[in-house]
């Protein structure tokens, strides 16, 4: 086969593979429009914005919603501060301990989610504390903290020491070397961090399915709905997911364009 | 330590290593081992019950046949030589009720039985779906690398780099969709009255029950996690110098042998990222059998994990099922960092 040849097949191929990552996504779209209930695209009864309506008036999906947004920010406040303590420990530990350590702290990236659902469930259990919103949120920090400390240990190895240093020399405390030159240095990350941690734990299902006992996240009943898809509600909640998702995409790539601008400049 | 403490202070290094020791051990470690600990023990009718239930029928004989001579004192001739009998039968009566009560609370009360019995409940038919979860996990990676491979390397490689990044922007947004809505779309997609069985309905094929029969589950599977392929690929790949490949072509390489000798070696990070995410997501996955399913096809082995704790409440088989589980992924990943020589640093970036 000539390159040429072999370039037009691929991106043939490309182009079939991208019609199989969107068009599921269009149809649920579709859906989610068509005055018809169970959610179908094979019998079209016109255009509808009332599944909309019926979603606004959910009291359940509310009460998700509460329950989502506050196990995100008590994840938030306590992923982020684990994982920067994890990062800067592991700067300091010998090559063997450091070794240990950052195992410990990515094991929970490769274990499935159900299982830190589940082991913190028992956990608690044994200490007589039963599977509610709590334990989702330290089921969910488990991993969550995994993330951050990843993504604070690739900023922290591109600090410049020497800075710190001179800042010891000129007689800072090692705190106010950490306050003054470190944390300014880790801002963007810890934004970036705390992105990341509110995005997986507002998605997160299976380790909250299995963590959260009788209560509900948005995520975990918009899944149950799911399973008997009745009503096109659940396509329209689909769609308020997509929309938000092209935002929060472009809004990375602009980030990324504009950090590699910067790193451009720099060098 | 005392560079930590030099580094921070000591107030700040007690508080990192504080942070740090809560979600080690506190949130990884500890329930880990309990889980595992569970597993190991069940609830279970005390050693030697038997021969505690022959001891407590000998105790009750012994109580009656001390009534029969509690009556037989009553016919004694002097009073006093019968309420010194009474008194001393009575108390006799009254030791032997007590040892009768503690005997019982230690036959009745379950001894905690260390035990690999709970890894022996899985029988037959719960083995089989613990054996079809983890072939199809596997095959969902496979698939999922056959597929993705050739994509990743054209996006890396054949693209100019400012239309790779839009293309690789366009795929977040399928990413980091939930996972839920993606695995919906497809349960709309092959549903009695979806556009496939619609679109096959026009050949005169079917309605084809793919939801009932559990098929769906699969190709929900492949499309749902699919993508965690290709990121870990195209971020490999990304960083492979063009030069070798052409260089290699120029000396003659033909396509198969620059990527088995240039392309796959480089991209043994990627290519075990992506292994690894694929089949522990499809192993561990609650979402899709149970969304794909609707309960009516056979269930797949989280489900089974999630009814043993939740429905059937025997948390130490659950426990069992949950730790057999960790172990097939642990495996896993160890098998993959093995075939593949990478090292765990090199893994999670």
């Amino acid at each position: 086969m000539t390159r040429t040849g072999s370039g037009l097949l691929l991106r043939v191929y490309m182009g079939v593979f991208f019609l199989y990552m969107f068009l599921p996504l269009g149809i649920m779209v579709a859906a989610g429009f068509n005055a018809y209930s169970p959610p179908s695209v094979t019998v079209w009864k016109g255009f509808t914005l009332h599944w909309f309506v019926e979603l606004w008036q959910d009291d359940r999906m509310w009460s998700g919603l509460a329950n989502s947004v506050l196990i995100e920010g008590a994840v938030i406040a306590l992923a982020l501060p684990m994982g920067l303590a994890g990062a800067l420990l592991l700067g300091r530990l010998g090559t063997r301990a450091a070794g240990v350590l950052y195992t410990a702290m990515v094991s929970p990236l490769l274990t499935p989610g159900i299982i830190l659902g589940i082991s913190t469930v028992i956990f608690w259990r044994g200490l007589e504390v039963s599977a509610g919103l709590f334990t989702a949120i330290l089921a969910q920090t488990t991993f969550i903290a995994s993330y951050t400390m990843l993504m604070f240990m690739a900023r922290l190895q591109r600090q410049d020491t020497a800075l710190e240093e001179a800042a010891l020399d000129l007689g800072a405390t090692p705190f106010q070397a950490f306050r003054r030159i470190t944390l300014p240095f880790l801002r963007p990350t810890i934004l970036t961090a705390a992105v990341i941690a509110f995005l997986q734990s507002f998605e997160n299902y299976n380790t909250t399915m299995f963590a959260i006992g009788g209560a509900h996240t948005l995520v975990t009943e918009i899944g149950s709905r799911m399973r008997f898809g009745l009503s096109p509600a659940i396509n329209a909640l689909g769609i308020l997911f997509i929309l938000a998702t092209i935002v929060f995409a472009l809004a990375w790539g602009a980030l990324k364009a504009r950090e590699r601008r910067a790193a451009e400049h720099a060098t | 330590m005392t560079r930590l403490r030099r580094s921070f202070g000591a107030p700040m290094a007690a508080l990192i290593v504080l942070l740090t020791g809560t979600w080690v051990l506190g949130l990884i470690a500890a329930p880990q081992v309990i889980m595992i600990e569970q597993s190991l023990w069940k609830m279970d009718r005390p050693a030697g019950a038997d021969e505690l239930s022959v001891q407590i029928d000998r105790l009750y004989n012994r109580l009656d046949m001390l009534m029969l001579d509690r009556a037989a004192a009553r016919t004694l001739r002097t009073p006093s030589a019968t309420e010194a009998k009474l008194a001393q039968i009575d108390a006799e009566r009254a030791a032997l009720a007590a040892e009768i009560a503690d005997l019982e609370t230690a036959e009745r009360t379950p001894v905690k039985t260390w035990t690999l019995s709970n890894y022996a409940q899985m029988g037959q038919a719960h083995l089989r779906i613990f054996a079809k979860t983890i072939l199809a996990s596997l095959a969902v990676t496979a698939i999922a690398f056959a597929v993705c491979y050739p994509i990743a390397f054209a996006i890396a490689k054949l693209e100019p780099p400012r239309r790779a990044a839009l293309i690789m922007l366009a795929l977040v947004i399928p990413y980091a969709i939930n996972e839920l809505l993606r695995v919906f779309a497809w349960q709309m997609i092959l549903n009695y009255g979806g556009p496939l069985n619609a679109a096959l309905g026009l050949v005169g094929i079917g309605p084809v029950p793919f939801l009932e029969s559990g098929s769906g589950v699969f190709v929900a599977m492949v499309y749902a996690y699919i993508l965690f392929m290709v990121f870990p690929l195209y971020n490999v790949l990304e960083t492979l110098d063009t030069n070798q490949i052409e260089a290699a072509r120029d000396l003659g390489a033909k396509t198969w042998q620059i990527h088995r000798r240039i392309v796959l070696p480089h991209a043994r990070p990627g290519i075990a990222v992506g292994c690894i995410m694929t089949f522990m997501l499809s192993a561990g996955s609650y979402s899709v059998p149970y969304i794909m399913t609707r309960g009516t096809a056979a269930p797949w082995f989280a489900q089974l994990v999630y009814n043993r704790f939740f429905q059937a409440s025997d948390w130490n088989v659950g426990a069992a099922y949950a730790v057999s589980l960790l172990a097939v992924c642990t495996g896993f990943v160890f098998l993959m960092m093995r075939l593949l020589k990478v090292r765990l640093r090199d893994i999670a970036k």
